[in-house]
């Protein structure tokens, strides 16, 4: 118990140095090289500011003062839930982002589900249906999805079903209906990698001893893909969460151009625009933290959801001799 | 999208290339070989490749050509508008119809090739070389510059490669060259990772130990010994990273952080296309088939290389 306490200890602190370095060196290449965000908001020829608010400025990012404490001032503010000000907008960063917050956990939730259906779909299919020239053509999708840039997608679906057959408005964007593309564009963007990672397990899964024993024991196959393979098969693909979600929401930027939906991507794509460092500051943060965080969740229920993995001293390791399957897939997702 | 997507596509397998290299030691010289053994090889290799890689090959080969000699495909200006030739469809005259300005859509495919494609070089060549500097350093030096260096590239994971390249976008300003560099940034993180690895296992392998007590410096034993024997699987990752590049180039470039109208670069024609959804899609649908093409094509031409190198080792 002590080990797994002090494993966790090690995880935890492991994850909060890997956020604040992603906080400082974001910070370091959006503030302190050279073309700083708020000097060229101040030194703007097009849209100067008036002299007592660049007065104002300065005092509030302390230009006057070294690098470094401008860092630490902006740092103590973080501390107090402070995330500063859009250069582009002037409101409070920490408003932007809650804002656009809701919608696109609202979009990337239901992109999630989209993705575990059509990658378990798919993988279902391209390892068990019979004719092996489906499976080879089943198996070759996570490589033409992942040669499918995002944005055409949802421009492919935005022309056939709002422009062609004019099920869907292309310009609402509250109702429930207007997530659906959105969400099935976003789902189809992050889904190859789950489904090479499903179609692995499975395969790896389908040759294991106990499936022969289920069949001697009369069961069948729906039940044994449905009951066992699935939940074995979908073990490796639990580590991938992490990384979906991340990207789920990098995603976003894509998808909520195209679809001109107010979400936290387009709060991003703004300030990508507008050059607002502040604001691209604050997604940044959020993205590691929130990465940072469900890998560590996911490391801490993988062994629960698989008994055969043990926490030892040193790492996370198989017990018995099924493989390293887990050191595999950490392998393959390095 | 997905650097890890990619990555689980291929496995490498250092084995069989040490094996392999193995196996051509073995061999006395290749002028030995009969004109009836390059016969077989020749046949070997036809056998491995199937339709698609043939196709990929005259695919990739097209775009050679559209780099080099961009004229020897087109009769038309990628730039010269045309009055009244405005959102025509394809015909015989422009295959793949006319954009708003009446530029034809096929020559600024072609011409656009060598932007989407030198961008998505540049990228690699960044990604590529900044990975295996660091790979090399973390993993042969270890220690305490190997955990730095680990941390670093564990913060470059944990942020999603678009908006890393988009941060970096912000720093450096927009354009064709900040974007493509954006890019490459986003990539030394999996390279890094692959080349640390492989340097950490060759580094402890029997020879590396044999050169050392023959008296080989560090720096020797590092060149003449571990790189060689460290970068195979590096390489055999470029096809993958390559056509990764080329979207994130291209969705960079849709978002308009990339290059600059009117160059013909394909996210741009997309991005242009997109105006012109309902009146004429096939500005949106052609550029954007093209793109999922040349990843595919690439990414098959590794199946290409390998069965090549199989048949000749």
């Amino acid at each position: 118990m002590t080990s797994t306490l002090g494993y966790l200890g090690r995880r935890v602190v492991h994850a909060v140095i890997v956020v604040a370095l992603a906080y400082f060196l974001t910070y370091w290449v959006l503030f302190a090289l050279p073309g700083d965000p708020v000097r060229n908001r101040l030194d703007n020829p097009q849209n100067p500011v008036p002299p007592e608010q660049t007065k104002v400025i300065i005092d509030y990012y302390n230009l006057d003062k070294p690098a470094w404490q401008q860092f630490f001032v902006t740092l103590g503010r973080l501390f107090h839930g402070d995330l500063g000000y859009s250069l582009g907008t002037g409101r409070k960063v920490t408003d932007l982002i809650a804002q656009g917050l809701q919608s696109t956990v609202l979009l990337a939730v239901l992109a999630l589900l989209v993705a575990i259906v059509v990658a378990g779909g798919i993988a279902i299919l391209a390892v068990f249906v019979p004719s092996p020239a489906v499976r080879a053509v089943l198996r070759a999708v996570p490589s033409v999805s992942l040669a499918t840039p995002t944005f055409l997608v949802g421009l492919f679906l935005l022309q056939v079903f709002s422009y062609r057959l004019g099920w869907v408005s292309a310009i609402d964007t509250e109702s429930p209906v207007s997530l659906v593309l959105p969400a099935i564009t976003l789902g189809v963007g992050v889904s190859p990698s789950v489904t090479q990672v499903l179609i692995h397990g499975l395969a790896e899964a389908k040759v294991q001893p106990f499936v022969k024993v289920l069949k001697a024991k009369g069961l069948t196959q729906r039940r044994i893909v449905g009951r066992h393979l699935l939940r074995n098969g979908s073990i490796p693909a639990l580590t991938l969460f992490a990384l979906t979600t991340a990207e789920l929401i990098a995603g976003s930027v894509i998808v909520e151009t195209v679809f001109n939906r107010a979400g936290l991507g387009f709060v991003t794509e703004e300030a990508v625009r507008s050059q607002d460092g502040p604001v691209v500051l604050a997604v940044v943060l959020l993205v590691a933290s929130l990465y940072s965080a469900i890998n560590l969740l996911t490391d801490l229920v993988y062994p629960l959801v698989d008994p055969r993995i043990v926490i030892t001293e040193s790492r996370v390791r198989l017990r018995g001799g099924a493989g390293s399957r887990r050191e595999r897939i950490a392998g393959a997702a390095a | 999208m997905s650097d890890i997507g990619q990555d689980t596509l291929v496995r490498p397998t250092p084995q069989t290339q040490a094996s392999a290299r193995a196996a051509a030691r073995d061999r006395p010289g290749e002028a030995g070989r009969s004109a009836a053994s390059w016969r077989r090889t020749a046949r070997g290799i036809a056998a491995q490749l199937s339709v698609l890689d043939v196709l990929a090959a005259v695919f990739v080969l097209l775009l050679v050509i559209a780099i080099v000699a961009p004229r020897l495909l087109v009769g038309y200006d990628p730039l010269a508008a045309a009055e009244g030739h405005t959102l025509e469809a394809p015909s015989l005259h422009h295959i793949f119809g006319t954009d708003y300005l009446g530029r034809d859509l096929y020559s600024r495919l072609v011409h656009g090739t060598s932007a989407t494609l030198s961008a998505s070089a540049v990228a690699l060549i960044v990604g590529l070389v900044g990975g295996i500097l660091l790979g090399i350093v973390s993993g042969y030096l270890g220690g305490w510059v190997d955990s730095i260096i680990s941390r670093v590239i564990d913060v470059l994971l944990s942020v999603p490669g678009l908006l890393l390249s988009m941060v970096i976008v912000v720093a450096l300003g927009f354009g064709a060259v900040n974007a493509a560099i954006a890019v490459g940034v986003s990539s030394i993180a999996s390279f890094s990772r692959i080349t640390r690895s492989e340097v950490l296992r060759t580094r402890t392998s029997a020879f590396v130990e044999a050169a050392q007590h023959q008296g080989s410096s560090r720096v020797r034993t590092l060149v003449q010994h571990i790189l060689p024997n460290s970068l195979g699987p590096v390489f055999s990752l470029i096809p993958l990273h390559f056509g990764g590049a080329i979207i994130w180039i291209s969705s960079l470039s849709f978002l308009g952080f990339g290059a600059v109208p009117p160059k013909p670069e394909w996210g741009l024609l997309v991005a242009e296309g997109r105006q012109y959804l309902l009146a004429a899609p096939w500005l949106l649908l052609i550029p954007g088939l093209v793109i999922v093409i040349t990843v595919l094509s690439i990414s098959r031409l590794q199946h290409l290389a390998s069965a090549l190198r199989k048949a000749l080792s």
